[in-house]
């Protein structure tokens, strides 16, 4: 097989985090639409398994869910789009149905480097379960306390 | 939580490495020593031991000397269910990127 660009990089710059970066032979535009292009992501996104894909709404909210039939069975993976900005930059959010809770925030970026290649930086930060506990917590105590504010106002108005 | 963050960028950078994940996958089947890993990633004994080395600070893994022979197994540790997510994930996506290439190289040309 022929080389294409440089080989990947790959580093944890920080905390949690993943930063995969590699030049690819194509023009941005093209590469794009390798992204964003539903039969296209179904001819490399599977890593040559078979993929579904039942929704992909590229767009900020959108809602994406692709399934991988691999030889060892079955795995579903989907998230939200939270920013889509062609042709430079994706957020999304990355979750697999075998480790539920467990979101991570991918953000891709496509750098055009005037040659007619395209350099792909995909950064992915993994969130602890600890962290998203913590959350998920002080989310439960201020609804919490939104509701009792609530409820302090209705119960000024009927007394 | 500090302490928590501080076993998973271990964890992290040890597993970033395809070596590494190699030596991590052979252990979890049997007990190897430093040269028959050595020759299993064509390496030298010292470059081996390097990364043994960074296994071994992470908890991974525990190396035992008996008599010459000094032998790696699965450490105390081993894998936290988060932190085999993470290295399956890392995989997943070099693989994809690896595939991307090869469909942009196979599809060059065309417009789509």
């Amino acid at each position: 097989m022929k080389a294409t660009g440089v080989p990947m990089q790959v580093s944890t710059p920080a905390e949690r985090e993943i930063r995969i970066e590699r030049i690819f032979d194509a023009p941005r535009e093209k590469v794009w639409r390798a992204f964003t292009d539903p039969s296209l992501v179904a001819q490399w996104w599977g890593r040559g398994n078979k993929l579904v894909v039942e929704r992909m709404e590229v767009e900020r909210g959108g809602h994406w869910r692709f399934v991988e039939h691999s030889p060892e069975g079955v795995h579903g993976f989907e998230g939200r789009y939270r920013e889509v900005r062609k042709p430079e930059r994706i957020v999304q959010t990355f979750e697999w149905d075998g480790m539920p809770g467990h979101v991570i925030v991918e953000t891709v970026t496509f750098e055009d480097l005037g040659d007619g290649r395209t350099k792909v930086i995909n950064l992915s930060l993994f969130h602890t379960t600890e962290e998203r506990d913590g959350m998920l917590h002080s989310g439960m105590e201020q609804g919490l306390a939104e509701s009792y504010a609530a409820l302090d106002v209705l119960l000024a108005k009927v007394s | 939580m500090a302490q928590y963050s501080v076993r998973i960028d271990r964890t992290f950078a040890a597993v970033s490495d395809p070596t590494r994940r190699g030596i991590l996958q052979r252990l979890g089947r049997k007990d190897v020593s430093i040269s028959d890993l050595a020759a299993a990633f064509d390496m030298t004994l010292t470059g081996i031991k390097k990364h043994v080395q960074v296994l071994e600070d992470a908890g991974l893994v525990t190396t035992q000397k008996i008599g010459r022979v000094r032998t790696c197994r699965a450490g105390p540790r081993r894998l936290e269910e988060e932190a085999a997510w993470i290295v399956k994930y890392q995989e997943m996506l070099e693989g994809r990127m690896t595939r991307l290439g090869e469909f942009l190289e196979r599809t060059k040309g065309s417009s789509t």
